[in-house]
Formats: structure tokens, C-alpha cells, sequence
């Protein structure tokens, strides 16, 4: 009689069926236990017969743990899908000092959204994403971090966006163009608020967001990521202009590889949408590389380059409540084409013992022209360069400094032909004490120069401290100055447009603010994990769109102190360990200007976000509900001036969205795919007066990798 | 204890889903305003005494919705109607608010209430502008024949209100408001 060998094996993929190297797979209480290779399989071998607890972990993944496995005569097989470790406090963040640190140990608040969120919502532009962030909203394309921004139709941001550190804005108007981020590419994106002007300099007056790029895979690994959808029809009959539910449609082809000291990832995307209102589709394709070479285990050269290409119609306004979903007769038919160009370089080395150097440097062309008679046309060139050097003096301090220089020109019917020139240094420090206290401690000094007018300079501090009274229960508080130098759109447009005349402003100012925040966060076992955060933040100087009295033009001019105070309270609630979440987030925001008392255009008072969450037999389900309270100030001059017809009209927010995912991994299919449904109570709200949000839509998705 | 305040727990938050469910459901957010019988507006005739001054370069008829009081009521978001030009020479200029204008940019029904002064006002500079300096006076429209002050318009809802007519007597023109010159 021979004996019989029994085992089990199986395979171990992430969220994306991307097969996952070097997960323990450990029989509890026995002696039996393997790893996952390179295609994520497993196998133990000459197991007894008998009941037993298998648990899979991973770095960076949430563990698994599979009870009463029965083994008897027969070998089985347990194919497993891990998901990305989502505990907060563990979280490691890179955006907060330019440095890794754990999130728990930041002195100011933070967010992350994970790369896989995009797919498993559907969410193909990042600022679909950003909506849901606690303490961010957006207008339109303009971001607000805890109410840093109204809506000056893309003219200016107070945040600053950058992709795996790489800061990423026109050269012109300073605005961030989220549809060019290749959302299939990344990771995760870190949000950091509050002004991080003291490592970031200018346009970070209100907070940074950082996009870092996925890593390089160590096997060949081909992506293809694709969805097709469709517009429901408008609920009201007399906006159904076309008569039919529009489609849209996406595919993304990428593939990764590590060949020796070289590897890359590359992707192509292209995305149509024939879009719910009239002259709102788009044809969008988004290129991009991203190579690393490794000379030593410790030194590094990333290249970067990031494509995109856009052929769009222009949906500003609607022509009035009744037609909500066509442009007014003026506006038919505009057209905008634009070409934009990020490349980057950055190389980091440990150059000795405890110091680390990294350089930065980045080229960002951006180019619009629209179809108007005479044409709207632009073309700007951003040149950036950073030197950077971290080092840890001992277990208890660390620095980060660093020389920064940027410059842009600009070659515009609208601007002009102007030129920018900024040049910041920065020095922060961290401190770990024992008891367990962490201080960071940080200056910034910029000077900027915006062609003919004076150059101005500018000192940003910030102070921020992290206290862990309990292990479960850590204190934070932050104090930070920031400055926003004006962009070029806004010191020198020059365009009439409607019997409307913008002006140039030679002595505008650069706009400074003050935050403060004090937080806390409590995670409760496995259970829940509460973070509370009040801000108070005063800004001066604040830049915005106004009429001149004397000759009737508009200008952009500082003209507002303006004191926006608020909190932020976000629950997670871990139901069912790994398989059921809740997520719960309230921000309270008062943003006033200072001399009249009246709200700030286009800041709402109220946000709420709740999601709920299941994930099981390779099943996933999502039910994502979004409150925002009806913006009490808006742009009245365009309702006046009967540019926006019917522009009052203007309601809460209420949206729900469903997703639905399935891996295939059980039938070793490395394919998921998802079904989303948007809006799903067809409910008709504006972020931007006279412009219906997206209505309902049903889309189905795949991704298979191989 | 734990499980029963998950089941607790989860009762509530049913609840709350439902209801949820149920107020967003029945809300749907922005709907179209209803098509009036009428649309709210107004039209008259402006009616040109005397010879054309040679160096008027375009000539306009405005509505303020608040008295010109001070120089400071003169402003863009005060003016609430600023016709296309009226051609120069004309002798008589039949007008209507739902003819395409400046202000408001998209002609349509014009929003209810009461306008405080309504003018035919002419400019002499090379280009457009909105500065108050630039803007004189012509015509002025007057209420019920008393040519003492400057007459209120008011349109109520659903109504189109009609004989709005100026008269521009070149030669004798109406008191300036604060601000010119």
C-alpha cells in the first residue's frame, strides 16, 4: 500500500489579477507552509488529513485567513484574492516632507485614494476620484482644498499637482489638467491640506497632491484595461436633445518590464465620449513612459513622459433650463484642440552614508487652440530643476532641503508673450523624540519675477507637531504660511469677449495665507479608525476675477481677506473584518470674506460622503452616497449680465453611485471585470452654474493581465 | 455584546439607507422652468429731435435696475440692459428687450421687477467703454408724462410691457446723472 500524497495549492493575485510574488501561505498551529512564486502559485505537499486555518500575507496587502479547510483524501485547490493593506495608520506617505514617512507619524492631514479605486469605479480622469476625498470639492476642473478655491474658470489653483513628485501645471495659467494624468498608471495619490508652500512654494497655498506612479513588475506583465458605457436618457423629455442614450467608451493597453538594471512601464490610452449634453463630447489619448535604471541598488534614473492629446467640444453654459443640456446659439459648435508634453527626469542616490540626493528636472508644454474667429491660441513652456538632499543625523533627526528654479514663456493671443522666472530654497527638519513626540520644523524662501512687473520674494514657515498618547490614539497639529505669486493669465490677459473687456493688472500681488489645524486619530482595533481634524485658515490678498468701477473691465486684483474655518470627521468601520466596510465623512466649512461677511463664491457649507463596501467570494459590491449643501455664492455678474441664463438655479447635491467587480482568478482567468452605475436616482445638479453634472450612466469594464 | 451592537448597528443603518433611498429618489434635483404664456419684458420707440451730433460714435439705450444717485451707482452690475447700437441718423428706433443685446448677452424673457432708469445714452470715444465718464446722457424715459425725474419700469411677472419710448431731443438733452465730467 502506497501512501497517498495530499496538498493544496492555488494561486494569490491583488485586486487586479496581477499574480503576487512571495505571499506566505502557513497552515495555523502546524508546521506547513510555502510562499507564491513568480505566477502567484502555490503548493504545500504531504499534508495529514484533518481541519485547518490557512492564513496568506503579503507586505502592503490585507491578510486572509480561510478557517475549517477541510483536507481528506483529495488534494484541493484555494485560489486567493488579497486586497491592498487599507489601514490608515500604517500607511506610508512620501508627500508630506518629500520623504516616507508613516502616515501615522504626519503632523498634517492626509488622504490617499488607491490606484485600484480608478478601475473598480470607473473613474477615468482623477478629478472624478478627488470628489470624493473629505475636505476637497470641486467646481467644474478647479479644486478646492478645505475651501481654497472658487472657480475662476481655470485660471490659477491653489494646490499643487505633481506626478511622482514632478510638479505639473501650465505655464500660463497655472491650472491643473487632470485629464492628462494617466489614472490606469498609478498607484496611489496622496493629498496632503493645509499649506505646504514651506516645501512646495507657490500654488501649494491650499495643499499638494502627488500621483505616484506604479512600480515597475518585476516578471512581464501586459495590461489591457478597457470600459464601454452609456448615458441614460435625460428625466426630462425637453432635454433630450439627441434622442438616443450617448456612449462613451475607453481602452488602455500597458505593459511592464524589468530587464536586468533597465524597466519600464509604458501605456497607451484612448478614451471617446459622445457625451449627455451637446457639444460636451471628447476624443482624449493619453501616452506614457515611464523607464528606470538602476546603477546600484541604492542609485536611480526615472524618466517620465506624459502625452495627451485632445480634440473637444466646449460646453460652458447651457442656453437656458429649458435646453440645459445645449449651449446657447453663440456657443454652438466651439471646439478647443490641445497638445500638452510632460517630461521628467529625476535621479536619487544614496550619495553617503545617511544622505540621500535627488534631482528633478521637468519640461511641461502646453498648447490650446480654440476654433473661435479670431482664435483663442496658446502655447506655454515650463522649465523646472530641483536639488534635493534628505539625511537622517542620527535615529531621532532628519532634514530635507532643497534649490528649486522654474521658468516659463508664454506666446498667446491672450496673454501675450510674456515670461516667468521663480527660484525657492527650503530646509525642513523632523524630530523624533522618545516620549513619543515628532516635530517638524520647516522654512521656504521664494522669489518670483513675472516679466515686467517687480519681482517679489516671500518666507514660509510652517510648524507641525505628532503626539502618540495611546498606541491607538495619536494628536497632530499643523501650522503653516503660504503663498500663491500670480500666474501669468492673471497679470496680463488681455482678450474682449461678449462686450466684455478683461485687462491686464501690472500691480498685482502675490496672495499669502495662514492655516492651523489641530486633529486627532483613534483606531480601535480592527474595528474602526476615527480621524477629526478643525482648521482655521485667513487668506490675503486673495485673487479673484472683479469689475473695475472706473472703466467697466475686468480684472484680476487682490481684493479679498477672506477667513475660512471648518472641520473634517471621517469614520471607517470595519463591519465584517475584510469584508464589509463603511466609510463616513462630514466637512464643515464657514468661508467668509472678512469685510463684508458674506460666503465666498462656490465653497459649500456641508459635505457628506458614505460608502459601504463588500468584498467576498471574489465578489465586490460598492454603494457610494455624496452630499454637498447648495453653494450659497456664485458668480452673480454672469447671471446679471444674462451671459448664464436661468444661473440661479441651483440645488443641493445628492448623487449615488453602485459598483459591482468579479475576478476570474478561481478559474485561473487572470480577468476582473466590473459594472458601474452612476447617479443611479438621475439626479440633476451644477458644480458650475448652468452646467448639469453628469446624469445617469451605466458602464462595463474589464482587466485583464497576462 | 460585540455582536449584538453590529446587529444594532446594522438595523439602524438599514433604516437610514432606506430612508435615504427614499428622499433621493423622489428628488430630482434642477427641472426646467415652465414656458410662459408670456414672455416677461419690454419695448418702445425712441424717437430722434434734431440733427445728429457728428461726433457721437455709437448710441445705446440702457436700463439700471437702481437710481443713479451717486457716481458709484454707475456700475456693470447695476446695468441690466445695454441694447445692440442704434444706428446713427436714425430718426425713430423701434426696440424690444428680446432683440439680441449686449447685456443680457442671451435674449430671452427678461427677469420681473422694477428698473429705476432707463436711457438712450451715446459715446464719443474710438472704442467701447464702460467707463462712466464716456457715457452721456440723451434721452431719458419718463413715467406718466412727469418729466420732473426719471421714470420706474416695472414689469411683473408674465408680462410684456409695451410703449417704453424715449424721446432724444439733441439740442436739449436731460439732466446728467453724478459722475460725468
Amino acid at each position: 500500500m502506497t501512501a497517498q500524497t495530499i496538498s493544496i495549492k492555488g494561486r494569490v493575485v491583488d485586486a487586479q489579477s496581477i499574480p503576487l510574488r512571495g505571499v506566505n501561505v502557513v497552515l495555523i498551529n502546524t508546521s506547513y507552509g510555502a510562499a507564491t512564486d513568480g505566477d502567484g502559485y502555490y503548493e504545500i505537499t504531504n499534508m495529514d488529513k484533518g481541519a485547518y486555518t490557512i492564513e496568506f500575507s503579503a507586505i502592503g496587502y490585507e491578510n486572509v485567513k480561510k478557517e475549517n479547510i477541510i483536507i481528506s483524501d483529495k488534494s484541493i485547490t484555494l485560489d486567493i484574492v488579497l486586497v491592498e493593506e487599507i489601514i490608515e495608520t500604517e500607511e506610508v506617505i512620501v508627500t508630506a516632507g518629500k520623504f516616507e514617512q508613516k502616515k501615522s507619524d504626519l503632523t498634517v492631514s492626509s488622504e490617499v485614494i488607491h490606484g485600484e479605486e480608478f478601475e473598480n469605479r470607473n473613474y477615468s480622469n482623477l478629478e472624478d476620484a478627488i470628489r470624493f476625498v473629505p475636505g476637497v470639492t470641486m467646481t467644474d476642473d478647479q479644486i478646492s482644498i478645505r475651501g481654497s478655491s472658487g472657480y475662476s474658470r481655470g485660471t490659477g489653483a491653489r494646490a499643487l499637482m505633481a506626478i511622482d513628485g514632478l510638479p505639473f501645471y501650465t505655464g500660463d495659467t497655472g491650472e491643473i489638467v487632470w485629464e492628462m494624468i494617466p489614472v490606469t498608471e498609478l498607484a496611489r495619490v496622496e493629498i496632503i491640506k493645509g499649506a505646504a508652500s514651506s516645501l512646495y512654494g507657490s500654488a501649494a497655498i491650499g495643499g499638494v497632491l502627488n500621483s505616484i506612479t506604479r512600480n515597475i513588475s518585476e516578471k512581464p506583465l501586459t495590461t489591457v484595461n478597457g470600459f464601454y458605457g452609456m448615458y441614460d436618457k435625460p428625466y426630462y423629455q425637453e432635454w433630450d436633445w439627441s434622442g438616443e442614450r450617448r456612449p462613451f467608451n475607453g481602452l488602455t493597453l500597458s505593459h511592464s518590464q524589468q530587464i536586468e538594471k533597465f524597466g519600464f512601464n509604458v501605456s497607451f490610452t484612448r478614451l471617446e465620449d459622445a457625451s449627455y449634453r451637446q457639444d460636451g463630447d471628447f476624443k482624449k489619448y493619453i501616452g506614457f513612459l515611464k523607464t528606470v535604471y538602476n546603477f546600484t541598488p541604492v542609485s536611480s534614473l526615472t524618466f517620465i513622459a506624459n502625452t495627451f492629446n485632445k480634440r473637444a467640444g466646449q460646453f460652458l453654459y447651457w442656453k437656458d433650463s429649458q435646453n440645459a443640456l445645449i449651449p446657447p446659439e453663440r456657443n454652438e459648435g466651439d471646439r478647443i484642440e490641445t497638445d500638452r508634453y510632460l517630461f521628467g527626469l529625476i535621479y536619487s542616490s544614496l550619495v553617503e552614508d545617511n544622505l540621500f540626493l535627488t534631482l528633478r528636472g521637468s519640461y511641461y508644454r502646453n498648447y490650446f487652440i480654440d476654433n473661435e474667429t479670431p482664435s483663442n491660441e496658446s502655447a506655454s513652456n515650463l522649465y523646472r530643476g530641483e536639488v534635493q538632499l534628505h539625511s537622517s543625523l542620527n535615529n531621532f533627526i532628519s532634514l530635507t532641503g532643497g534649490l528649486e528654479g522654474i521658468a516659463s514663456s508664454v506666446r498667446s493671443s491672450l496673454f501675450g508673450n510674456p515670461h516667468s522666472f521663480q527660484t525657492g530654497a527650503y530646509l525642513v527638519s523632523d524630530i523624533n523624540f522618545s516620549f513619543p513626540l515628532i516635530a517638524s520644523v520647516g522654512v521656504r524662501y521664494d522669489y518670483s519675477k513675472l516679466d515686467t512687473l517687480n519681482g517679489t520674494g516671500a518666507i514660509s514657515p510652517k510648524l507641525g507637531l505628532n503626539y502618540k498618547l495611546f498606541d491607538e490614539l495619536v494628536l497632530r497639529s499643523a501650522f503653516g504660511i503660504g503663498f500663491r505669486a500670480p500666474t501669468i493669465s492673471e497679470a496680463f490677459t488681455s482678450t474682449t469677449t461678449g462686450g466684455i473687456t478683461v485687462k491686464p493688472n501690472p500691480n498685482i500681488q502675490p496672495e499669502h495665507n495662514y492655516t492651523f489645524e489641530i486633529g486627532l486619530n483613534y483606531a480601535f482595533s480592527s474595528l474602526f479608525n476615527l480621524d477629526l481634524a478643525v482648521f482655521l485658515s485667513n487668506y490675503k490678498d486673495l485673487i479673484e476675477p472683479v469689475i473695475d468701477p472706473v472703466d467697466g473691465y475686468a480684472f484680476f486684483n487682490n481684493v479679498l481677506e477672506a477667513q475660512i474655518n471648518g472641520l473634517e470627521a471621517g469614520l471607517i468601520m470595519f463591519i465584517f473584518p475584510d469584508v464589509l466596510d463603511l466609510t463616513l465623512n462630514y466637512t464643515y466649512l464657514l468661508a467668509e470674506d472678512v469685510v463684508t461677511g458674506k460666503a465666498l463664491r462656490y465653497r459649500p457649507k456641508n459635505v457628506l460622503y458614505a460608502g459601504l463596501n463588500f468584498n467576498r467570494w471574489n465578489f465586490q459590491f460598492g454603494i457610494n452616497f455624496r452630499y454637498i449643501s447648495k453653494i450659497e455664492e456664485v458668480d452673480d455678474g454672469l447671471v446679471d449680465l444674462g451671459i448664464v441664463v436661468d444661473g440661479d438655479l441651483r440645488v443641493p447635491t445628492y448623487t449615488t453611485d453602485l459598483n459591482f467587480g468579479y475576478s476570474f482568478v478561481s478559474l485561473d482567468l487572470p480577468l476582473s471585470i466590473y459594472l458601474n452605475i452612476k447617479n443611479i436616482f438621475n439626479y440633476n445638479y451644477v458644480e458650475l452654474i448652468g452646467n448639469i453634472r453628469q446624469i445617469r450612466s451605466y458602464s462595463f469594464g474589464f482587466n485583464l493581465a497576462f | 455584546m460585540q455582536f449584538c451592537s453590529y446587529k444594532i448597528f446594522i438595523k439602524y443603518f438599514s433604516v437610514f439607507l432606506i430612508l435615504i433611498f427614499f428622499v433621493v429618489s423622489c428628488d430630482h434635483g434642477i427641472e426646467p422652468r415652465p414656458v410662459l404664456p408670456e414672455p416677461p419684458g419690454f419695448s418702445g420707440t425712441i424717437t430722434f429731435i434734431n440733427q445728429w451730433p457728428d461726433s457721437i460714435k455709437r448710441t445705446f439705450l440702457v436700463v439700471f435696475e437702481n437710481p443713479l444717485l451717486t457716481p458709484a451707482d454707475f456700475t456693470i452690475q447695476n446695468l441690466k440692459y445695454l441694447s445692440r447700437e442704434i444706428p446713427l441718423g436714425a430718426l425713430e428706433y423701434q426696440y424690444s428687450s428680446l432683440d439680441s443685446a449686449y447685456i443680457p448677452q442671451t435674449p430671452g424673457p427678461f427677469p420681473p421687477g422694477s428698473y429705476a432708469y432707463i436711457a438712450v445714452v451715446q459715446q464719443s470715444t474710438e472704442q467701447l467703454s464702460f467707463a462712466r465718464k464716456d457715457w452721456f446722457v440723451s434721452g431719458v424715459y419718463y413715467a406718466n408724462n412727469d418729466t420732473t425725474q426719471p421714470g420706474t419700469m416695472v414689469i411683473p411677472d408674465s408680462s410684456f410691457i409695451q410703449n417704453i419710448n424715449i424721446e432724444v431731443d439733441f439740442n436739449n438733452p436731460p439732466p446728467q446723472p453724478p459722475g460725468y465730467n
